[in-house]
């Protein structure tokens, strides 16, 4: 019998092996980091967690079964179910897009080898183990951050340090529980508790001001390695959030825990829509856009209700769908320019990057909660839950969204600009005149496109999924 | 290793801390890679010799042990940056004169400063905070070694020396938490850690360097 959460840890961490001996096929790489992903994630969402279920040669799995791992327990609970889905599913996505925009990089063993920790993080008990492997996690995606040939990224030293930060916190939590449990009569500890946890996971979703990361990670770093930490590997801090909360009824009880988070998030939509629209930089323009969409997630968990955190976590799903295709496109349109992303030396490659260009449009009106996107599901159900409440909230919040298309709309102008069209007559761009999207990439990217669209045609298609996992959360079940 | 640290358990107490202090502040201090791994290196002495009066000498030995491999890397990695710097000196001009490594410069002087003041923060917030489980001596390296740790995060955005600042921040956290969570579970995680950082800055100080001969080439 080969329990789930073995499975689940040691298949990505197997296969990481093989994809970085045989990332020089990168067709061969990409198809083995894609399928083992998609594998894992349809294992996850679709075996029963109960019931054993027969495979190979006559071996049982049994996704459920608890594994005792040096005395500390392994266990696959019904909010990891989708939460893991959710995770191996946009790394999937990842990897799929990396086949043609990064190939041969090592975002796909690191990949692979990230989500192995990650759902470790996820699934392991008590949650102080899960703070060491997030981590462990942090410490590994600098080596798929940073670029082959380039010099040290900014971001992935900038995440590993607010990573390191939040460590303690969470591990003297954990000791403060402990004592209150002998001691209930000491609520000091529980304030204590409060504080310290409020302090980590700022550090750790990025909550100004220690959202300094951010842009890091997004502009100084490869694209996708860059959309990996900041929708897999903060999506799995998101569900480690909700396990504490689910674990600590009396944190999301706390007087001051609605306003608190009402602040901060205003805090991270104000000033990521403030920012955005200033950027010359493609990379620090998504890490602002990243701000506002986290900002928005922690709003809707400011409501305080199921239906809050029913939006919370719709943001969270649809989040990839904007980032991930922006930094393809950044990725793309960085290829054309000779590895820049600020608008001077981009000026004129859309038209030799369409693509690129087009990833970059779609996943921006996402990211800024647009129509005709993935984003705008979340972000205009949220608009509609916050305006009878508050209505200066979601006018932020819209404002915001305009921020981040302004950005998008100087990038678009800067990427169209027509040779002649430059302010010294000259086109600025120096990259390879030679360079080409392909056929391939442009079926890649028009993949992702069409997925980002219909998500935002149809919401249905996930919606539910959030609905779903609400059920499993009872910290606002009043 | 465990009769060498039995050996200088007199130690083990205020001159531990004061050696805590004087590596902490050298880190904070020089850029010179050599008194830099080196001070790394007797930092983590003097933090095994306090961890001793904290848990089993065996498993302070083995984060030891742990601290003095990253020390090898770091040592592995600048030896090989500084062989090719060196190669790089002619076409930058003259190398820096003898007597002037003596000589204290402006940026220099501004971090011991910086590090006296936040040392004697740490130990004011040492005595007026004391940490729980652990007696105040090691309360007041616990605080250096974090407080110096973030000033050199904030003095530097090298590779080299964010790992550093990482570790003594990471230091002093685990000389506090090991009173408290005596698990080896959570000492070997920890010492992952450490070791995944010092692989991390040094990966990328590879990188820096591979794309410093590039550019020499190009």
């Amino acid at each position: 019998v080969i329990a789930g959460p073995l499975l689940l840890l040691v298949l990505p961490l197997l296969m990481a092996g093989v994809v970085y001996i045989l990332l020089r096929w990168t067709a061969l790489s990409a198809l083995l980091a894609v399928g083992t992903a998609v594998a894992l994630g349809i294992v996850v969402l679709t075996l029963p967690v109960d019931q054993p279920v027969r495979v190979w040669g006559g071996r049982e799995i049994v996704l459920g079964e608890t594994v005792t791992f040096f005395g500390r327990e392994l266990v696959l609970q019904q909010a990891d179910r989708i939460a893991m889905a959710f995770l191996f599913f946009t790394a999937a996505g990842i990897f799929f897009l990396a086949w043609r925009e990064e190939p041969r990089s090592l975002l796909l063993p690191m990949g692979l080898g990230l989500l192995s920790l990650l759902s470790g993080a996820l699934l392991i008990r008590p949650l102080i183990y899960a703070a060491l492997l997030v981590e462990i996690a942090a410490a590994l995606s600098v080596f798929a951050l940073q670029a082959e040939g380039e010099r040290p990224t900014r971001g992935g030293l900038r995440y590993l340090t607010f990573t390191t930060l939040a460590l303690p916190g969470l591990l003297i939590t954990h000791w403060l529980m402990e004592r209150y449990a002998l001691t209930p009569d000491a609520t000091e500890l529980l304030s204590m508790s409060a504080a310290l946890l409020t302090i980590s996971f700022s550090l750790l979703l990025g909550v100004a001001p220690f959202h300094t990361w951010v842009p890091a990670v997004a502009s100084d770093s490869v694209p996708l390695a860059g959309a990996f930490v900041l929708t897999i590997s903060n999506g799995a801090v998101w569900f480690l959030l909700f396990d504490f909360l689910e674990t600590y009824p009396w944190l999301s009880s706390h007087p001051r825990f609605d306003p608190l988070i009402s602040v901060a998030s205003l805090a991270m939509v104000i000033l990521g829509g403030l920012l955005a629209p200033a950027q010359r930089r493609l990379g620090t323009l998504m890490g602002y856009a990243a701000l506002v969409d986290s900002g928005a997630a922690l709003m809707a968990l400011g409501i305080g209700s199921k239906q809050g955190l029913v939006l919370s976590l719709l943001s969270l799903l649809m989040r990839p769908f904007g980032l991930v295709l922006m930094a393809a496109g950044i990725g793309g349109l960085r290829a054309s320019s000779g590895g820049a992303d600020d608008l001077d030396a981009l000026r004129g490659s859309g038209w030799r990057a369409p693509w690129s260009t087009a990833a970059l449009l779609v996943g921006g009106l996402s990211a800024a909660g647009l129509p005709v996107s993935a984003g705008f599901v979340g972000r205009w159900a949220l608009g509609r839950a916050l305006t009878p409440s508050d209505v200066g909230a979601a006018l932020i919040l819209l404002l915001a969204g305009l921020g981040i298309m302004i950005g998008i709309w100087r990038g678009l102008t800067a990427l169209l600009a027509r040779p002649g069209n430059s302010e010294n007559g000259q086109n600025q761009n120096t990259g390879s005149p030679d360079h080409s999207e392909g056929g391939l990439r442009a079926v890649v990217v028009a993949v992702a496109i069409a997925g980002c669209v219909v998500v935002g045609l149809f919401p249905q298609i996930l919606a539910p999924l959030a609905i779903q996992l609400v059920e499993v959360y009872t910290f606002f079940t009043p | 290793v465990i009769e060498l640290l039995a050996s200088v358990s007199f130690l083990a107490s205020m001159p531990a801390v004061a050696g805590v202090l004087v590596t902490a502040g050298l880190l904070v201090i020089s850029r010179n890679w050599r008194i830099t791994v080196t001070a790394l290196a007797l930092q983590y002495f003097f933090v095994v010799l306090l961890l001793t009066r904290l848990i089993y000498p065996e498993v302070a030995a083995v984060k030891g042990l742990t601290g003095w491999l990253i020390c090898m890397v770091f040592y592995l990695t600048e030896r090989r940056a500084s062989a090719i710097e060196q190669t790089e000196v002619p076409e930058k001009g003259e190398p820096v004169q003898r007597w002037r490594r003596w000589v204290l410069s402006a940026r220099a002087s501004f971090y011991l400063l910086a590090g006296m003041l936040v040392s004697v923060v740490a130990y004011t917030v040492a005595l007026r905070f004391p940490l729980p489980e652990v007696p105040t001596d090691i309360t007041i390296a616990c605080y250096l070694l974090a407080g110096l740790g973030l000033l050199l995060l904030g003095l530097s955005q090298a590779p080299m020396q964010v790992g550093i600042g990482l570790l003594t921040f990471l230091s002093g956290f685990d000389l506090f938490y090991v009173a408290l969570e005596p698990s080896l579970a959570v000492a070997g995680l920890l010492g992952a850690v450490s070791f995944l950082i010092a692989l991390a800055a040094a990966y990328l100080r590879a990188a820096e360097m591979a794309a410093r001969g590039e550019e020499v080439i190009l």
